[in-house]
């Protein structure tokens, strides 16, 4: 898979659409009993409207989306820190956004560092942070 | 024989420790988590800059999220903050172990928070991901506004 040619900061990069059905879910996190993730009349017990989504699975999708833009560089040297702003449930469409914020000499490549957010349908910010990886 | 006491915040001590048992990454594993999070690169399965196939960089994450679950029994908490320091790949075949401490614990608008830093291993003892993470602690009879 080719990462991106070029890099620039303010450059925008292709969003990614996630689509977070139970099913997922529930491969991700494991069903059991007694889990906000996978037992819904648990997580309505819990105060929530229905099961969530592990916030981990966003950064996943960060994830896909930097070695996207710089495969290797992020596979090995890649940094990623996030914070969960807003539950996803399930159901929910996320769309995950990056903004090149930053590229710096690092070692005998650069580092470049994007400014992720994952949105969910209703245009709220679910998920926020920085991320970053190093190209050659 | 291991006693697994409920979490509460009182319990937790800073300083503690936790340790994963060791999990052998199984191509199965690599591909049940594409399907979890809907990437499916073709590292994963095949060829790469790494010469063979590489797990997604995130894969271990849920062992070192559920290192706590090796000690207590946790009755709810919800996931803060993460950060991940991707060191080297994780490829299928390696038994990989994660170690964790907790680095802090507070109190803030009410809710109750545990930082943990850890790092995910090799069986040779090299380091694969470092990072920390911040879990909120849902105390057992009480409910979390959903945000």
């Amino acid at each position: 898979m080719p990462v991106a040619e070029a890099v620039a900061v303010g450059q925008e990069l292709p969003s990614l659409a996630k689509e977070l059905t139970q099913r997922r879910i529930d491969v991700y996190s494991g069903v059991r009993p007694r889990s906000i993730h996978t037992d819904e009349e648990w997580a309505r017990q819990k105060g929530f409207r229905t099961t969530l989504a592990q916030g981990m699975m966003s950064t996943a999708y960060v994830s896909e989306m930097m070695t996207r833009l710089l495969g290797a560089g992020f596979v090995r040297g890649g940094r990623l820190s996030m914070a969960f702003i807003k539950p996803v449930y399930a159901g929910d469409r996320l769309t995950v956004h990056g903004v090149v914020k930053e590229t710096r000499p690092e070692g005998a490549g650069t580092r470049v560092v994007v400014e992720v957010w994952c949105q969910n349908q209703h245009g709220e910010k679910t998920a926020v942070g920085t991320a970053s990886g190093l190209r050659a | 024989m291991t006693s697994f006491p409920k979490l509460t915040y009182e319990l937790l001590t800073v300083g503690e420790e936790f340790v994963s048992d060791t999990h052998l990454v199984t191509p199965e594993d690599i591909e049940a988590y594409a399907f979890a999070v809907d990437d499916h690169h073709p590292w994963f399965s095949g060829p790469s800059p790494f010469g063979g196939p590489v797990a997604h960089p995130t894969l271990m994450a849920n062992q070192a999220l559920s290192l706590r679950h090796g000690k207590y029994i946790v009755h709810a908490g919800l996931h803060a903050k993460m950060e991940f320091n991707f060191l080297e790949p994780v490829r299928p075949g390696t038994r990989v172990r994660s170690r964790g401490r907790v680095i802090d614990k507070y109190e803030r608008r009410g809710r109750q928070y545990m930082v943990t830093e850890y790092v995910t291993e090799d069986e040779g003892g090299t380091p694969l991901v470092r990072g920390q993470f911040t879990q909120m602690l849902i105390p057992e009879g009480t409910r979390h506004a959903g945000r």
